[in-house]
């Protein structure tokens, strides 16, 4: 070996140090904007994507010399939390600009990951059209607004007309207590063999979908303030309606109503329901929510035009069809600013860009959402071109959100780690409502009141 | 240089492949054992086809299915064979840029991890020094501790150090979980190059690094040839650490684009996930079939890992 | 196989350089703390990037840090401790964290590895070559992709399933009736060559005569193997039992990529319980705990591997 080989071999060395820096550093150009958005696990399902280039482009267009970056992290949503958590943590990986849950808004809020958007807010005329409910959607304990609401949704029945006649059921179907919807479901795994009479979202897979859309929307229809009383501050434990909701999953998943618990478990069931159980007719009845149509509509990725002839709607009856007869829950999703970004004033820009009245309807009519805002909700394309988006915003009356808390994330997982365990193993619904007891008491941290007899 | 040079070497995270001389075959002795020993292999041939058989099961399902259109979970030869899958992955976004960042990451990390091992296996193996003994034994101890663990805290460190998210931080820590039993094997591999030829370039008054560049080096080629092309597998191959510690798509490794793709949902990906799981490992495959053939042709596998 | 370097931390006295030539610059180097130096890059490298993390380790599992939901962190002493011995899911994880490492280390691939070693050396040359060529594919392919095949392969519409139809033997769901024998068989699938590496390097140095003899005094195969074989490579054994479980404690993508732990969490092994506990819980802080807690079962079986070798060796 010649004399030169140190220097060779140091070369070398510095060559690979530079380029595995280069490749990490792209992240902190003052005129580049990153965007973190979730992208769905369907990689036909594309709608957000294709939005979010046609707002880049724009927005690029309109600012000269800025890029805006769109980072789409592809996974459950549970491991999307995740993921932006750990990237809003460091001011390095942080976005500024990340697509945000309300459902997590809070405890973000609470570790600091968030930027209060009341500054910009003040002086965005926009902001007045945002209806009174949506203004407060993202509003934290402080009385700091963090996020921009995009939508919102309820939730309800989905049913397929088509089975239902075949199993000899009304094709105007409207039940009014949980015995009737289970009936209904037992009816059509007697009569119509190889169809999944119910499908109930179910376990930690698919995160928060199981817990609001599948538990919550029967938690609260057994009574008021079932899992947070808003007066004392506190949480409920114990309590009948928690049993009898987990009593429900057990029965629709051991009595096989709903699809088989491995499949029910799997974090993409959401999307599998979406793009192939509903349009193949392999699934009856569906508690759901109302955005269904995104994946259905012409830029969705399962286009499906028939949808609206071929499913009805029914409202989620309550537990014994006290009134109001009928359950919803409402969520719905923000764009916020992380507290480390560099430049929060841009990404402000951003989102007035990606909020202009146009793309907000743009927005909503793609993610099937139901308005927010005042000048989206009269618009006569949102009006017109979404079928039963009327059923759902009537929903919106009898709705009820989650508690806005930072703690209802990880209550949240104790849910699911309960559904989970009604409905993949022998456990009854009181012990696992027990275990749930048990978890709230150390999250919640003594703020607990015992409701059982 | 052969095996025998690598005694008693404990604990590889897997063990390494060298080759050990082949059996000294016993003369075959002609007795009425013949037949009955005969019959005996053709038993002892079955079991071990039957064996193998087990192990090759889920292999030729990922073969079969990446050449299947339409692919399901179960094992069935394709009709028509088809390169459609192979097509779909040979993609920028799918294929060519998680191989590089794959390239990149271990690439670097390799080299690193190499570099360190040769230059601290030295002086392990010429000088000797009370400290030298208990040093091997904490590399040796470091060896066998189960990093998964550590990977929560690596992770809380580089945030507040500000290395999350980068593939220098990455490759740096990838080279550090290779190195003790890089370092130990290198220094095995250095203990049998005979001292005599470095003692002539000592007196033409070469120094240490002219004579491990120079001399030492060149002479355990083979060894450093199965030092690099191992820790090359074992980061290629390694899940937790770039899962953990890159957020950024763009920078991700196969490793974990490929756990992605595979918890994406779509009903016709089998065949593509599959064609993209045959890309991905055909590197290491390649790399392990060379140095199997280059240390000792065929299958003469022995221990570097003996007790 | 020569045995001339069997000491793995004391090398054949090998002279420094310096005392080749007293006379030469050699005495002034051998006294200098310098000639150390081609040490020092590994060293920092390990002291950084492993010793750091650990101490940090050690650090954050006496603390309440949450991925989300609280920004401060404070000192929590043992509560992390406490909560871990208390908490079900926890003794839970230690239980499956047991299962896997006996069913798939202990029993599966050092059982096996040995059973593949000592037909080998019976075998004809191209059935070898062919069993060992597809034994250790399985063991080169990478983790993730390993995952990926054994999910398709005990998937409820997978192969396994088709084979046992075929045979009219009864099929499962194997992922959801009985997760942890699926992973742990995957994880025999994934590791056996690695023992049987082991055992065949170990079984060459079984001398012919030896066996041949006993066969001569009518030692029968089974007797052969428990009184003469098996007692010759006791050492390999250890080794190899050692290793295997070491390895199998840390064993993470392997799992994650086929059950994430579930269903419910059925297949949560200790590396699975600490990552859900960190961050799909955000308790950094009790995961960190775990952790530290796994790393120190690790020391103490790697601490007997290390007094194991330097009583044999």
């Amino acid at each position: 070996m010649r004399p030169t080989a140190p220097l060779i071999l140091s070369a070398a060395l510095a060559i690979t140090a530079t380029s595995l820096t280069a490749c990490g550093a792209f992240g902190n150009d003052p005129n580049t904007l990153k965007v973190v958005y979730l992208r769905n696990t369907d990689n036909k399902v594309r709608h957000m994507d294709h939005y979010l280039s046609m707002v880049k482009k724009q927005f690029e267009r309109e600012h000269r010399g800025k890029k805006v970056k769109l980072i789409p992290i592809q996974a459950a949503q549970p491991d999307y939390w995740v993921k932006i958590q750990q990237m809003m943590r460091s001011s390095k990986t942080a976005p500024d600009v990340v697509y945000e849950d309300t459902f997590i808004i809070n405890s973000d809020v609470a570790s600091g990951y968030l930027r209060p958007l009341d500054r910009y807010l003040r002086t965005w005329r926009d902001w007045d059209a945002f209806l009174p409910q949506a203004r407060t959607a993202a509003k934290a304990e402080d009385g700091k607004t963090y996020g921009v609401p995009i939508g919102t949704d309820t939730r309800g029945l989905w049913f397929n007309k088509k089975v239902f006649a075949t199993a000899g059921l009304p094709t105007n179907w409207q039940p009014k207590t949980w015995d009737e919807l289970l009936t209904a479901a037992r009816t059509i795994k007697k009569k119509v063999p190889g169809v999944i009479p119910l499908n109930v979202y179910t376990g930690k897979g698919p995160g928060e979908a199981s817990v609001m859309q599948g538990f919550e929307m029967l938690l609260y229809g057994t009574g008021a303030d079932p899992l947070y009383d808003p007066k004392a501050k506190k949480w409920i434990a114990g309590g009948q309606g928690f049993k009898d909701a987990l009593g429900f999953l057990k029965t629709v998943y051991g009595e096989r109503l709903g699809p088989h618990p491995s499949d029910a478990v799997d974090p993409n069931v959401t999307t599998r329901v979406a793009t192939e159980l509903l349009p193949e007719g392999k699934v009856a009845i569906a508690l759901d929510g109302s955005w269904m149509g995104q994946f259905w509509r012409e830029t969705g990725g399962r286009p499906w035009p028939e949808w609206s002839r071929a499913l009805g709607q029914a409202p989620m009856p309550t537990q014994y069809g006290d009134p109001p007869g009928k359950v919803s829950m409402s969520g719905g999703w923000t764009w916020a600013i992380p507290a480390k970004s560099e430049k929060p004033d841009l990404a402000w820009k951003l989102i007035e860009t990606l909020q202009t009245q146009p793309n907000a309807v743009e927005w909503t009519l793609r993610d099937a959402q139901i308005a927010v805002r005042e000048d989206v909700a009269t618009d006569r394309r949102y009006l017109t071109s979404m079928p039963g988006i009327r059923f759902f915003t009537d929903l919106v009356r009898h709705t009820h959100y989650r508690p806005a808390l930072p703690v209802y994330p990880r209550v949240s997982s104790a849910i699911g780690e309960a559904m989970e365990a009604v409905t993949t193993s022998g456990t009854s619904a009181a012990s696992a409502a027990k275990d749930y007891d048990k978890e709230l008491r150390s999250i919640a941290d003594g703020k607990v009141v015992n409701r059982s007899r | 240089m052969s095996s025998s040079s690598l005694p008693a070497t404990p604990a590889p995270p897997a063990g390494v492949p060298v080759p050990a001389p082949a059996p000294p075959r016993a003369p075959v002795r002609r007795t009425r054992g013949a037949a009955r020993r005969l019959r005996r292999r053709a038993g002892v041939d079955l079991a071990l086809l039957a064996i193998a058989a087990l192990f090759v099961l889920p292999l030729v399902w990922l073969l079969f299915a990446s050449l299947d259109a339409d692919a399901s979970l179960r094992v069935g030869a394709p009709s028509p064979a088809t390169m459609d899958n192979f097509d779909a992955v040979w993609t920028q976004e799918i294929t060519f840029r998680p191989m590089l960042n794959s390239l990149l990451l271990c690439g670097g990390a390799t080299l690193l991890t190499v570099v360190c091992a040769a230059l601290a296996a030295y002086p392990l193996s010429r000088y000797r020094s009370r400290l030298v003994r208990p040093y091997l034994l904490t590399v040796l101890f470091t060896t066998c501790l189960p990093l998964t663990a550590i990977m929560v805290p690596v992770y809380g460190l580089y945030v507040q150090v500000e290395l999350i998210d980068s593939l220098l931080g990455t490759a740096l820590f990838l080279a550090a979980t290779q190195l003790p039993f890089a370092i130990w094997l290198m220094k095995n591999f250095m203990d049998g190059v005979p001292i005599a030829l470095e003692e002539a370039a000592w007196t033409d008054g070469a120094s240490w690094l002219q004579t491990l560049l120079r001399i030492i080096l060149p002479l355990m080629g083979p060894g450093l040839t199965v030092v690099t092309i191992y820790s090359f597998i074992m980061m290629w191959g390694n899940f937790f650490v770039p899962f953990m510690l890159l957020l950024t798509p763009d920078q991700l490794p196969a490793s974990v684009t490929l756990f992605t793709f595979f918890g994406s949902y779509d009903t016709v990906v089998y065949g593509q996930l599959a064609a993209f799981s045959i890309l991905y490992s055909t590197p290491v495959i390649l790399l392990y079939v060379l140095i199997a053939r280059k240390l000792g042709g065929g299958f003469a596998l022995g221990g570097a890992v003996k007790g | 196989m020569s045995t001339l370097t069997q000491q793995p931390a004391e090398p054949e006295p090998t002279p420094p350089p310096a005392s080749v030539s007293p006379k030469a610059t050699g005495t002034v180097r051998r006294h200098r703390p310098l000639r150390w130096l081609p040490l020092a890059p590994a060293t920092v490298l390990l002291l950084l990037f492993l010793g750091g993390p650990i101490v940090y380790c050690v650090a954050i599992a006496f603390t309440d840090m949450q991925l989300t939901g609280s920004s401060s962190t404070s000192f929590v002493g043992f509560d992390n401790f406490q909560r871990a011995f208390d908490d079900k899911h926890f003794r839970n994880a230690v239980v499956l964290t047991l299962t896997f490492t006996f069913l798939s280390s202990i029993v599966g691939q050092n059982t096996l590895g040995l059973a593949l070693a000592l037909l080998m050396r019976r075998a004809s040359k191209p059935v070898r070559t062919l069993t060992g060529s597809i034994v250790i594919a399985a063991w080169v392919v990478p983790e993730i992709v390993a995952g990926f095949l054994l999910y398709a392969f005990f998937r409820d519409e997978g192969t396994l399933n088709s084979v046992l139809d075929w045979a009219h033997l009864p099929s499962q769901d194997w992922l959801y009736s009985a997760p942890i024998v699926a992973v742990s068989i995957a994880n025999v699938w994934r590791g056996t060559a690695f023992s049987m590496l082991i055992y065949s390097a170990a079984l060459s140095d079984v001398p012919r005569e030896i066996t041949e003899a006993a066969e001569v005094d009518g030692a029968g195969g089974w007797r052969q193997l428990w009184f003469i074989t098996l007692p010759m490579i006791r050492r390999s054994i250890g080794t190899n039992l050692m290793l295997n479980t070491l390895q199998t404690l840390s064993v993470f993508g392997l799992i994650w990529a086929m059950t994430r732990g579930g269903p419910g969490n059925r297949s949560q092994t200790l590396p699975v319980f600490m990552y859900d506990q960190a961050f799909l819980k955000a308790l950094i802080g009790y995961g960190t705990a775990v952790a530290l807690l796994l790393l120190l079962i690790g020391a103490l079986f790697s601490a007997v591997y290390l007094r194991l070798l330097r009583t044999e060796v």
